[in-house]
């Protein structure tokens, strides 16, 4: 690595050093008790794959460039230089953690070590080491941001083709628009995933329950946040921010993708508009009577996976459970406490990287494999899209013989036609 | 060697202290100036009020007597045995009456205090030489408690004596002209500090304090101020 590479690799390491990032990096004690924290670890047993261990990569680095004793005597802690050896041991720390703070509830401190990784991923980024495919999906998304003109006819084209899955679901009154778009004034915009999956039942569910409603031209999944690029992170989360502004809506609610949802309910700060998970919308739907669901359709033991982003992480943690009660009498928790929740393993960008992480996706997801198992449900329902496809992949790879669904979906199903 | 001993128990003291009073104050002042965070770091569920929980978090260690019971054990007597040691070190300055609602010969618990702090920081030191701990320590880690545990065993050394030896040559009342002249910058050593059969007992201990004083500020032990708003944090 030539020095002028590490110099602008270490101002966009000082520029991560805030507050809370100073706290995380200074306090470890290496005391342990994150050992068995963390999925991979749990799974693999491999040390490198421990909390604390991966901290360690990137505080080493810290140590070295931003601490009096990284000249004085570095090593007192073990303090390394910034090369591309180091850069390689920072692809590994960051792609193999999912980021979804379970050692955060494990830390005597409460050290976040995605947000630690979130060093190691800007750092990729800068080297241009980062997995290329993330930032070119960011960057797509940015591009649509910036020339809507161009994709609004063609994806107004590919929303009427699904119109009529909609209705078929949920039979529309005559004049009604199955999927509204671009409404002044609209109550709520709805911001989707490119996917009928995540458009056609939800559309139902608003329509069934009366809702003033339009669907977002942008699809809510973040690749900047994947990726780690606060830049990115903040333009592909803007578009959505300047939509709800210009439509004036009163509320923005996220599709089931906990990556969208966290980075939309945190990052956009003050606004005239609140922020919802579909969950926690149509769990108010049925508290206020505007959808009634039919609890008869599903036969056999349900559990629900908590997806990080949007329990651990984003607080819904009842609205889920409100649903499922009027869906089934067969709930079983998968975890005594929610917070305690094994990731599925998918999350941090790994489940976009596909088939290139298919093989360490797989094998270091064991204990959620063998958590599910213990339930001896047969229906796994989750509401993260990431999530989704990594607990399809665990059930055909370990061949747990479960049905993987979406919470959306099965609403939709069960709705009661008056 | 009576400049040896006059060099370690003054002018290195001040020097010491001075190093762990600004250094800390600096680093500290350094870090709460840094930009917050602007969103959110909490974990949920939540719990209210979230200052209380924080506080339980900081003091209580949950987490640890959750997920490592045995650890929990030793770090609670360590934490406690510490706080007692420093009301002892207090005590060595003059009375208190606050401290004196148990009545008790300084140094509190008899020299057990000590012998239990001694036995906590052999466990977190053996700990470490096991897998997977020993390749998450970094050599900051052994030497801290390296330096606590000769801090820790001389000085109780120089309380045992006392208590369970019968040996009547340094007393407290030695030790207070000592840290008093110490506090009132008009630095003096008694004969019996630096001429009694136990007096190189009390240089070393000074000496490892110095050092753990001195390194104190750039070491992981500023998580002594740190867990609590990092606690407060992530309950938010």
């Amino acid at each position: 690595m030539d020095p002028k590479t590490r110099e602008d690799l270490l101002k966009l390491f000082q520029g991560k050093l805030n507050e809370a990032m100073t706290f995380y990096l200074e306090t470890c004690t290496r005391c342990g008790v994150c050992i068995e924290a963390c999925h991979v670890y749990a799974s693999m047993g491999k040390v490198r794959y421990i909390a604390a261990y991966r901290q360690e990569i990137v505080r080493r680095i810290y140590k070295k460039y931003f601490k009096a004793r990284g000249n004085v005597w570095p090593s007192v802690g073990d303090a390394k230089e910034l090369n591309d050896m180091a850069l390689e041991e920072l692809y590994e720390a960051a792609y193999s953690c999912t980021g979804c703070r379970r050692c955060m509830v494990y830390c005597p401190f409460g050290i976040d070590t995605q947000m630690i990784m979130s060093i190691a991923k800007l750092l990729l980024v800068g080297a241009h080491s980062e997995p290329e495919i993330l930032t070119l999906l960011a960057d797509t998304s940015i591009e649509k941001g910036k020339s809507l003109d161009i994709f609004k006819e063609s994806f107004l084209t590919g929303i009427k083709k699904l119109e009529k899955d909609v209705v078929k679901k949920w039979k529309m009154e005559a004049g009604g628009t199955p999927i509204p778009m671009d409404v002044q004034g609209a109550d709520l915009l709805f911001v989707a995933l490119a996917g009928a999956h995540s458009i056609i039942p939800t559309a139902a569910i608003f329509n069934a329950a009366g809702e003033n409603w339009t669907l977002s031209f942008f699809e809510a999944v973040n690749f900047g946040a994947f990726v780690g690029d606060p830049g990115r992170t903040q333009l592909i989360l803007d578009r959505i921010v300047k939509e709800a502004k210009r439509l004036k809506v009163k509320e923005v609610c996220i599709c089931e993708c906990g990556t969208a949802f966290r980075v939309m309910k945190q990052l956009a700060g003050k606004q005239p508009f609140k922020v919802s998970s579909v969950t926690e919308v149509h769990a108010r739907y049925i508290k206020e009577g505007r959808i009634q669901l039919d609890r008869s359709l599903l036969n056999g033991v349900v559990t629900y996976h908590d997806p990080c982003q949007i329990a651990r992480n984003g607080d819904v943690i009842d609205a889920p459970r409100y649903i499922l009660k009027h869906l089934t009498n067969h709930f079983r928790e998968m975890s005594p406490d929610p917070k305690y929740n094994w990731c599925c393993g998918g999350g941090g960008g790994l489940v976009a990287l596909g088939e290139e992480t298919l093989d360490f996706r797989m094998k270091s997801s064991k204990v959620k494999a063998d958590q599910i198992k213990r339930t001896e449900a047969t229906t796994v329902v989750t509401a993260c899209e990431n999530c989704h496809t990594q607990l399809c992949n665990l059930n055909d790879h370990y061949q747990m013989g479960v049905d993987v669904k979406f919470l959306s979906s099965m609403v939709a199903d069960a709705l009661v036609q008056k | 060697m009576n400049t040896l001993y006059y060099f370690v128990l003054i002018p290195m003291v001040y020097f010491s202290f001075t190093v762990f009073f600004v250094g800390t104050g600096i680093r500290l002042v350094k870090i709460f100036r840094k930009p917050k965070q602007s969103t959110s770091l909490q974990i949920y569920p939540e719990k209210r009020p979230q200052w209380l929980w924080a506080l339980h978090d900081t003091f209580l260690f949950p987490s640890v007597r959750k997920h490592k019971p045995v650890l929990w054990i030793f770090l609670i007597l360590f934490h406690v045995c510490l706080l007692l040691l420093m009301i002892g070190h207090l005590e060595l300055f003059g009375e208190f009456r606050i401290f004196q609602i148990i009545p008790h010969e300084v140094f509190l618990g008899k020299g057990f205090v000590g012998l239990i702090l001694c036995l906590a920081v052999l466990f977190f030191l053996f700990r470490r030489f096991l897998s997977p701990v020993r390749e998450l320590s970094v050599p900051e880690d052994y030497y801290l408690l390296i330096l606590l545990f000769l801090i820790v065993l001389f000085g109780s050394q120089m309380d045992w004596a006392r208590r369970w030896y019968g040996y009547e040559e340094l007393l407290v009342e030695d030790y207070r002209t000592y840290l008093l002249s110490l506090l009132t910058l008009k630095p003096e050593l008694p004969y019996n500090v630096i001429n009694s059969g136990h007096s190189f007992m009390l240089v070393l201990h000074v000496f490892f304090a110095n050092l753990f004083l001195i390194f104190f500020p750039f070491s992981q032990s500023m998580h002594s101020f740190l867990s609590l708003p990092m606690n407060k944090l992530r309950r938010g």
